[in-house]
Formats: structure tokens, C-alpha cells, sequence
């Protein structure tokens, strides 16, 4: 039963490697709570931005007719992985959980183990 | 008075203020110089965004009402009596404040006017500070714009074009248009479908874009440019006198903010860039 602030706090310390996280609202492109980030990045523009990566690829989804959900999506840069998971279950349709790791501590297999604990944990 | 409501406000959070900022577009409840809840009568307001799908059955939400309306704790009473997670009201409810900010700060909402002290029904749940909610109102604008740059549609009831072909849209997409009959208002869209009003905004202006509703820009010729994008193209890049007429046209159309945009002589040799990057955000839209 964590609120959104504990949700974000858990994901900070429990995963290895985090630079920030952010849970996101992908209509509007708003961060609805951010931890971590600092001056290299800004969550709530990454917020916004990302939610045209959702959006392109929920289009395209559509476009193929293929039935299925986004799980997660990850973008691997040079020094990081951003990994953006899509929220299920009630109250939470239309959100995803943002990651932004640093690659050379992340265990990739365990963040993304750990990111869908922390989203059963934002269920009733 | 529009460009001194930001600054009111910080001047009321400095002062750690509680009450009511009242405006002709909505409500914003402040507490201890912090925003706690909004409303406003453009947006559907936190009862309809819970009990929206079923999710919170409305006996259950009267309940609470009746139970710890009087109180100021609803909120709390929700959470005492499990009908809700923490996390989940949360998100429900900072949804309902930012969307009903959005209008509450609109910069063509008339005066303002605090009144000290005023307490919201519903109770506190995450306060949020009164720079993240300006922020947040001004990045919204700016969204919009990017998608359409029409504003009026924020308030103007929708009307569907029953052109063909045109492209397809999201299942979300699809409820707007399937309630876009030319009388209900944004705002009601949003309450029918149980949605914020701002997220309906947004598919109203994706969809305005990608030709699927009116912009409001009138046009004599619908077969050769189903979109308002396309028409911005044509006049732009043609630069004869039929264009001309489309620009002149779209000039005098009422509430059309398209206008400034497209210079005054269009047989000038340098490109406008702010016209190129609207047809690219046309284009864009349409993908």
C-alpha cells in the first residue's frame, strides 16, 4: 500500500545504479512525482519527451493490429539505460514508471525485476 | 491582472497563506502556502474522476460525503475505510488539481481574489508547491500549442469533419469523436468519458490537427485540403493569389489564431521559419 513518494523513494535505494526516477502521466506528459535526476537530468523534461516514445510506439502497435501491451521499453545510450515500464490495474492506466540508469553499475535482469515490485506496490 | 497571478501566488505561498484563490475559470485552495486542491467548473471535478468506470462505486463516494464531508476529510475517510490505496488517490487526486489548475490559471481568467482561510470538502492529501503547479499550467499551454496551435478549441464545443479519407485515430481518440456532435463542450466530453478535461484537450487538438475536427479556420475548397495543416502548407509554399485569399480568409475567421502567423506578403523571398515549423508540427501530428 505505498503512496506514489514511497513508491519513488523504494525504487531510488533498492535499485542498483539509479540516476532518477519519475512516475508519468503519458496524456498529458506530466510527471507526476520525480526523485533523484539532479543538474544532468532534468525528469520532468524527460517525462514529457518520453511520453512521445509511448505514444509512437502504442501508434504503431495499433497501426500493425498486433493485440498485446507494452511491458517496458529500454533505450540503452553509450553511459546509460532508460528503462520506462507501463502501469496496469486500476487508477493507474495511462502512467508509466520512468528509470534512467547508469550502465556501468546496473544489472539490467534485477532493475527490471525490481521496477515491477515496485508497481505491485502502488496497487490496493 | 493575468500576468500577477503567478506572482500573487508566490506571494501567498511565501506568506505560508491557507484559504481560496478565486477566479472566473476555477478555484485554487492553498494551505499553509502550498496547493491542495482546485476546481474549476471547465474541468470534472474529483468525484467524477473517482467514481469514473465504476471504480469507486457512487454509494461508496456519497458515503463518505455524508460521513466526513462536513469535516473537510474525505479523503481520509476513503483511506480509513480501505476504499482506496494510498497511492491510488493520490494519483487520482493530483490529477483532478493539476487539470483543474490548468484552467483556474488561464491567463484570460479575470481577476483574482483571495479569501482567507476557505478549507476545500475534500481534505488534504499530497500538497504540492505553488511553483511545481505554475509550472506544470505553463508546460501544459505550451503542449498544446506545440500539438495545434488553436486555443479557442479549448473551449469551443468540437465539430466532427465527415471528410474522407482521413487518418486513423487511438481507441481514446475515437470516444472524443464519437462525442463531438457541435454542442457539448470540451469540459463535458471530459465528464462523460470520466476524464480529465486536459487530456481530452489534448486528443481535441491532435485531432483538430490531423483534420478529424474542425479548427475553425473556414476553407472553400475541403477536398483538396482536408487538414488545417495542409491548408497552412499550401498557402505558405504557393505564394499566388488563390493562397493569399486562404490567408486572408483565415484572417478574418473568428477566434483563429492562425492569422499572425502567416506573413503579410507571402511572394517575400525568405522562408518563415515559424510557418515551416508549424507545417512540420502539422505533418507530425498527422503521422
Amino acid at each position: 500500500m505505498a503512496n506514489t513518494e514511497t513508491a519513488l523513494k523504494d525504487a531510488m535505494t533498492s535499485i542498483e545504479g539509479v540516476i532518477g526516477v519519475a512516475l508519468v502521466d503519458y496524456t498529458s506528459g506530466m510527471a507526476l512525482g520525480t526523485l533523484g535526476g539532479g543538474k544532468e537530468l532534468d525528469l520532468n523534461v524527460a517525462a514529457a519527451g518520453n511520453t512521445d516514445v509511448v505514444r509512437a510506439k502504442v501508434r504503431t502497435m495499433e497501426l500493425l493490429g498486433l493485440k498485446d501491451e507494452i511491458e517496458d521499453i529500454l533505450i540503452t545510450l553509450g553511459t546509460q539505460y532508460h528503462l520506462i515500464r507501463l502501469l496496469r490495474g486500476r487508477g493507474k492506466n495511462g502512467l508509466f514508471l520512468y528509470l534512467a540508469l547508469d550502465k556501468s553499475r546496473a544489472n539490467l535482469a534485477m532493475a527490471r525485476h525490481q521496477l515491477r515490485a515496485i508497481e505491485a506496490d502502488l496497487e490496493v | 491582472m493575468t500576468a500577477q497571478v503567478p506572482s500573487m501566488l508566490v506571494r501567498l505561498a511565501e506568506r505560508r497563506a491557507t484559504g481560496a484563490l478565486l477566479r472566473d475559470t476555477g478555484v485554487l485552495y492553498l494551505a499553509d502556502g502550498a496547493v491542495v486542491h482546485a476546481e474549476s467548473p471547465a474541468a470534472p471535478g474529483i468525484d467524477v474522476l473517482l467514481t469514473a468506470g465504476g471504480r469507486l462505486r457512487p454509494e461508496l463516494w456519497r458515503e463518505a460525503v455524508d460521513e466526513a464531508g462536513a469535516a473537510c476529510r474525505i479523503a481520509g475517510y476513503l483511506l480509513d475505510h480501505r476504499r482506496m490505496s494510498g497511492g491510488e488517490l493520490e494519483i487520482r487526486h493530483l490529477s483532478a488539481l493539476y487539470d483543474a489548475a490548468y484552467f483556474a490559471l488561464a491567463p484570460d481568467g479575470g481577476p483574482s481574489r483571495f479569501r482567507h482561510g476557505a478549507v476545500h470538502w475534500f481534505g488534504r492529501v499530497r500538497p504540492v508547491g505553488v511553483a511545481d503547479v505554475v509550472r506544470e499550467t505553463r508546460r501544459r499551454r505550451r503542449y498544446l500549442d506545440d500539438l495545434w496551435p488553436h486555443s479557442h478549441l479549448d473551449a469551443a464545443p468540437p465539430v466532427r469533419v465527415r471528410a474522407a479519407p482521413l487518418p486513423p485515430v487511438t481507441r481514446r481518440q475515437q470516444d472524443v469523436l464519437d462525442l463531438a456532435d457541435g454542442r457539448r463542450t470540451p469540459g463535458q466530453i471530459a465528464t462523460r468519458l470520466g476524464r480529465p478535461a486536459f487530456h481530452t484537450l489534448v486528443d481535441i487538438r491532435r485531432l483538430a490537427a490531423a483534420g478529424h475536427l474542425e479548427t475553425g479556420v473556414r476553407t472553400s475548397d475541403r477536398s483538396t485540403a482536408t487538414a488545417p495543416g495542409t491548408r497552412t502548407a499550401t498557402a505558405a509554399s504557393a505564394g499566388s493569389g488563390p493562397a493569399a485569399t486562404t490567408s486572408a480568409t483565415a484572417r478574418t475567421a473568428p477566434g483563429a489564431s492562425l492569422a499572425p502567423v502567416l506573413p503579410p506578403d507571402l511572394t517575400g523571398g525568405a522562408p518563415d521559419v515559424a510557418v515551416l515549423l508549424r507545417v512540420r508540427d502539422a505533418l507530425e501530428a498527422r503521422l
